[in-house]
């Protein structure tokens, strides 16, 4: 029998794209994500004001600071240790260390490095717990509460706050190309965060020990220096985070990183939100720093499109809230049809 | 007598003469106060706590604090902890976390016959029955200082030939109590006048949210022309005004701010970018509700149920010599009144 087609010809029996889709991903999945891109796409195209290069810059510079804490923490979920529970609470430490240090006449530079040497212990410190076999939730809150403890005591619950100019301007205020230096940085880390996870030996032992942690320990990584490694990836992200804030503002309080009554919500929720809405794996092994600088994005994205249609507060964190739930569910659905394919 | 014996009645002889010495200590003081309130991690209540501490002590009172994380179920599970251990103060502070849903807990602390004097949120219809007065800010003239301010910049704006008036709001959460006070109050203020409010963000408390808020809000209403910024907070406005500066804004000339609360940064004022503020001291409220609680002790009422520290507005003109005398007698400068980097 001739099976051979013609070039042009499509052939009868082959599906259509869209055919294709439902087979690989089922009409579940492709019905869910049809019905949020219309949404959307109709909610961007009616937002006054929406589709302008200003509009965008705002959008980017918005995602850059929990952008950047979630950079960190995607290798500490890749690497199949959760989450870290601390980030605002470790941001908190870092920005009054900063401060203080601006405060006593250091400058930019030496506080800088001091801020990340504290940054450094407090990720370490949680590493090696998480390491020796703690519970990452559990070591995590403990952290939490002793950095913010820590942090209060030191600045005894008030503003610490430097005079302009300190040298720090050009990170928190300055600009590159039309472009603020915090969404500068905030590019410049998403990749190299991406090309360190995925061209380096480093980058596939996070995948490794994330995806079989038996497996990798067969081949010689231990989870116990990777715990260690990837939490103080995500302690000096915190930290570049409160570094830069506190240069923008000139002034530091254990309270800047959260917001009981913001629709952002609370900073560390915010950073694993955006990390899940990436559909990076909770389980580890699978995932990008790129998803979630794309999810850090894509959130603030829909919020600014909701603040231009004039929604307040309320409405923004329940959208939110639903683009974890579709996100959770849409990623789940994808992964169990790809393992009834397998 | 054995060597028993004899520990036991030593350790018996020591008790009894620490409990003796104890109840005289407490005898010599005047009362008891037991305080419901937030956390002194924010930096409004650490200084409210610092208020009623130090006046509380130098009164010759007896005070505990329970800080609770802006949380009403803590606080209430605080407020049965206090009434199951059985010593009741002579007065109760209530500083609730929620006015509504706390009523519950006013209620029993007053039917423990112990006096509750209301800190910070006016009393309403529900629970004004369950006080003996109240002590705290009042939104409304801070609003309305703001927004006489706000008149006098446009004034001399448009003495100077200026023609457009739009202004911009940076707003607590519109389901906090304090926005509808504040708005209102501010409107009222400005009615009349050329201003106009055409935006309003709630995007939260703080710095980041101010931030955050008044970039969408920017990007929306740009087109429209921006020439005065209103704080419903100076945290708030802060972030704002870096939002306006990264988006070209001149402040002070393109744009003109006013705050309130008096927490934000004083050298924006000092520098021009920020117009005003009307000055709100946590210290001074601190110390105000001792002085009622002293009054109320010793004469049994309250001169005034409703007692509002004073809200004066505070400029570059006047920032150097705005004092207020508190209530332990001292004479306080602006540093030490404000809550924010000052």
């Amino acid at each position: 029998m001739n099976t051979d087609i013609a070039v042009g010809q499509t052939a009868p029996n082959t599906p259509g794209w869209l055919a294709r889709l439902v087979d690989r991903y089922s009409w579940l999945v492709v019905i869910l994500v049809a019905l949020f891109l219309v949404t959307f796409f109709y909610g961007m195209v009616t937002a006054p004001n929406f589709l302008t290069l200003f509009n965008f810059k705002t959008i980017i510079r918005d995602a850059a600071l929990v952008g950047i804490m979630a950079v960190g923490l995607t290798f500490v979920t890749l690497s199949g240790n959760f989450f870290l529970l601390s980030m605002k609470e470790t941001a908190a430490l870092a920005i009054i260390a900063f401060a203080t240090a601006m405060s006593q006449g250091y400058g930019f530079e030496l506080a800088f490095l001091f801020t990340m040497a504290v940054a450094v212990i407090a990720g370490g410190l949680q590493g090696i717990l998480i390491g020796l076999g703690g519970n990452p939730i559990v070591v995590t809150l403990g952290a939490a509460g002793l950095f913010f403890g820590v942090a209060s005591w030191w600045s005894d619950n008030l503003v610490v706050s430097f005079r302009r100019p300190h040298g720090a301007e050009w990170l928190g205020s300055g600009s590159f190309l039309g472009l603020p230096n915090i969404t500068v940085a905030f590019i410049i880390i998403a990749v190299v965060a991406e090309l360190v996870l995925r061209y380096t030996n480093f980058g596939r032992q996070v995948y490794l020990i994330g995806a079989n942690r038996a497996a990798g320990k067969a081949t010689g990584h231990e989870n116990f220096s990777m715990a260690i490694k990837t939490c103080i990836i995500a302690s000096a992200c915190s930290a570049f985070v409160a570094i830069a804030f506190s240069a923008q503002v000139s002034s530091a309080h254990v309270n800047y990183f959260s917001s009981s009554f913001g629709s952002s919500g609370d900073m560390t929720i915010l950073v694993i939100a955006t990390v899940m809405v990436a559909g990076n794996s909770i389980m580890g092994g699978f995932g990008s720093s790129l998803r979630s600088s794309l999810g850090a994005v894509f959130i603030s994205t829909v919020d600014n499109m909701m603040v231009l249609h004039g929604f307040n507060s309320g409405p923004r964190v329940l959208a939110v809230g639903l683009m974890i739930v579709f996100s959770i569910i849409v990623f789940a659905l994808v992964r169990r049809g790809s393992r009834v394919q397998e | 007598m054995s060597y028993f014996r004899k520990v036991v009645g030593l350790a018996t002889a020591v008790c009894m003469a620490v409990g003796v010495m104890s109840t005289a200590v407490y005898a010599q003081k005047k009362g008891s106060i037991v305080s419901f309130n937030g956390p002194a991690g924010e930096a409004y209540i650490g200084r409210f706590i610092k208020g009623i501490k130090g006046t509380a002590e130098l009164k010759g009172f007896d005070i505990k604090v329970y800080e609770n994380q802006f949380n009403q179920a803590e606080q209430d599970q605080q407020v049965q902890q206090v009434l199951a251990a059985g010593v009741l103060p002579d007065v109760f502070i209530w500083w609730p976390s929620d006015a509504t849903a706390g009523l519950g807990s006013l209620r029993a602390l007053h039917k423990t016959g112990v006096p509750v004097l209301k800190i910070n949120q006016l009393p309403n219809e529900a629970d004004k029955k369950y006080i003996f007065g109240y002590a705290g800010p009042d939104d409304r003239l801070r609003a309305r200082n703001a927004g006489y301010m706000m008149r006098e910049a446009a004034a001399a704006k448009k003495a100077a030939g200026g023609t457009s008036f739009n202004v911009i709001a940076l707003s607590y959460p519109h389901s906090y109590g304090g926005y509808g006070l504040s708005i209102n109050a501010f409107k009222d203020a400005i009615a009349g006048s050329d201003l106009k409010i055409i935006g309003d963000v709630d995007e939260g408390f703080g710095q980041a949210n101010g931030y955050k808020g008044a970039a969408k809000l920017i990007a929306s209403v740009k087109d429209q022309g921006i020439d005065f910024v209103y704080g419903m907070d100076d945290a708030i406005l802060t972030g704002g005004i870096k939002a306006l500066e990264e988006a070209g804004y001149k402040m002070g000339t393109d744009v003109i701010a006013v705050g309130t609360v008096c927490n934000g940064d004083k050298q924006l004022i000092e520098e021009g970018k920020q117009f005003g503020t009307t000055l709100q001291s946590p210290l001074h409220e601190g110390q105000l509700a001792i002085k009622l609680v002293e009054e109320y002790l010793e004469t049994g009422k309250l001169a005034n149920y409703i007692n509002f520290t004073p809200n004066p507005s505070v400029t570059k003109e006047t920032i150097e010599t705005t004092a207020l005398k508190g209530y332990d007698g001292k004479l306080y400068g602006i540093s030490e009144l404000c809550s924010g980097a000052w």
